[in-house]
């Protein structure tokens, strides 16, 4: 005779059902191709580009470039993990597994960044390419990659939170592309002197730099300084995002 | 036993009361069907029994069980089918069915003996490599009864089960049920009169949010003023006699 029903898994078991699915569901889509194939085809064409030029055995052209197309890359990513759910009724089918809603989202969170940190391995041909070649600086490297997977978590994370608050996926993306410009743009230099200029009092271009921007934790990554407090920066954000998806989720339960 | 206990329990979507006041049970061996007309409350209670809304007030148990405090242990016991059988579309049947009884806690040979057993079950094991978005509405609907029992679950709560299933399943699913039925409490909504008639032991008429009737047909026909009536007539001369016009109905109930 059935008494509970089926026994109790445990945290990590049950956030790798999710995940498995989740990082699935992309390669069943042709999109995850093409996502992976423009991706590739932008960032290693804008590091040949400057490879040839310059003609200097480092990764720093390809770094530079990340963040800019993260901007698009990222919620384009995320957008479904959540809206999708909701336009296809799967929600209703999927909250009320047994499975809590941590669980749910960091599954969900891990397969986006799994994809991308997949894609990002798809340019480690380059590195290979340049120790063929010269003699590039392997620390450097290494520390320019784990910059680019916590740029990567920290845009992910902010994808994954927006998907949680819409059914479309379109407006998903547009608000996650939003939220990536914010992150990005406010640590670029001219547009931190532009909107200071527009508030010299408030100095808000300088205040966001300071406070959000995630470019100077990023360079400070290229630049092969791996530092705590930059750690902590993308660690903290990240999971600020994944407790706000939580709140979206406890919400929708309404 | 009773394993499902409503008390009392109103759900309202802003203004609109989509449940108002409803109070019933389920015990084990028992196979009630929810009736009433789309937007009646049917799918709302469904919901909340099965943890995906919360009542406005009122509580809620399954197995003893507080669907708002204890609701990760309440999903653990129920096998719950959403109305119009959200499924994945892209996944394959066979993917489908493990990921849902992988997420109900099932390993290993337990994995193995609940999939054989609900492919078996549900029959549908003939197409296991096909993608879901490719297969007939009977089968997905069977697909989302074998996902709800895959980990044999102790209560069973069903929307619309035999939404889009042709003569033939239908005779199907209430041979299941009258199998499963022995061991389970099993509340199913509907609004297909024949299908309340043929499996339920017990009928819960349900609208405008409110529960108008509950019990065995013969007895509901009675207190009724119409003995030995069909569940239809039954239906209608309660709708007449024991609702006043008023705004009701959630959003999908």
């Amino acid at each position: 005779m059935p008494e509970t029903g089926a026994p109790s898994p445990g945290r990590l078991s049950s956030t790798w059902v999710v995940t498995a699915r989740e990082l699935g569901s992309y390669f069943d889509s042709p999109i995850a191709y093409v996502y992976a194939t423009a991706f590739l085809v932008l960032s290693c064409g804008a590091f040949m580009n400057s490879f040839f030029l310059a003609s200097v055995a480092d990764m720093s052209a390809y770094f530079e470039s990340l963040p800019f197309l993260l901007i698009l890359f990222a919620p384009a990513i995320t957008m479904r993990t959540w809206s999708e759910e909701r336009a296809q009724q799967t929600f209703e089918l999927i909250v009320t597994l047994p499975l809590r809603s941590a669980e749910l989202i960091v599954g969900k969170y891990l397969a986006a960044l799994l994809f991308y940190l997949l894609i990002l391995a798809g340019s480690l041909p380059l590195v290979v390419m340049l120790v063929w070649l010269g003699d590039p600086d392997l620390g450097l490297i290494a520390a320019g990659y784990l910059g680019a997977a916590c740029l990567g978590a920290l845009l992910l994370a902010g994808g994954v939170f927006v998907s949680s608050l819409t059914r479309n996926q379109v407006v998903a993306f547009v608000l996650g592309a939003a939220l990536a410009c914010l992150f990005v743009f406010s640590g670029h230099a001219a547009i931190v002197e532009v909107v200071d200029g527009l508030t010299p009092s408030w100095q808000v271009g300088t205040r966001l730099y300071e406070s959000v921007s995630v470019l100077p934790h990023y360079q400070a990554f290229t630049g092969g300084l791996v530092g705590l407090g930059h750690l902590l920066y993308f660690g903290l954000l990240s999971g600020f995002f994944l407790w706000m998806n939580e709140l979206a989720l406890r919400q929708s339960r309404m | 036993m009773t394993v499902i206990d409503v008390n009392q329990v109103t759900k309202t979507y802003g203004d609109l009361v989509a449940v108002d006041d409803v109070s019933f049970a389920v015990g084990r061996g028992e196979v009630v069907g929810f009736v009433g007309p789309n937007g009646a409350g049917k799918s709302t209670v469904l919901k909340m029994l099965s943890t995906f809304a919360l009542p406005t007030a009122g509580t809620l148990t399954v197995d003893g069980l507080d669907v708002v405090e204890q609701a990760l242990e309440v999903r653990r016991r129920i096998g719950y089918l959403p109305g119009d059988t959200p499924l994945y579309h892209e996944m394959r049947v066979g993917d489908f069915l493990a990921f849902v009884a992988r997420a109900r806690g099932l390993r290993g040979g337990d994995l193995t003996a609940g999939l054989d057993r609900v492919v078996d079950l549900c029959d549908v094991g003939e197409v296991t490599h096909r993608r879901i978005g490719q297969c007939s509405t009977g089968f997905r609907q069977r697909l989302g009864l074998a996902a709800a029992l895959v980990h044999d679950p102790p209560v069973l709560l069903l929307d619309e089960p035999t939404h889009g299933f042709d003569p033939l399943q239908v005779m199907a699913f209430r041979d299941l049920l009258t199998e499963l039925k022995s061991e389970r409490a099993i509340l199913f909504s509907t609004h297909i009169i024949q299908d309340v008639e043929a499996i339920s032991d017990r009928v819960l008429i349900i609208h405008q949010g409110r529960l108008l009737g509950d019990g065995p047909v013969a007895s509901l026909a009675t207190a009724a003023g119409a003995p030995g009536a069909g569940l239809e007539d039954t239906f209608a001369r309660l709708v007449r006699t024991r609702t006043q016009p008023r705004g009701t109905g959630g959003p999908d109930a």
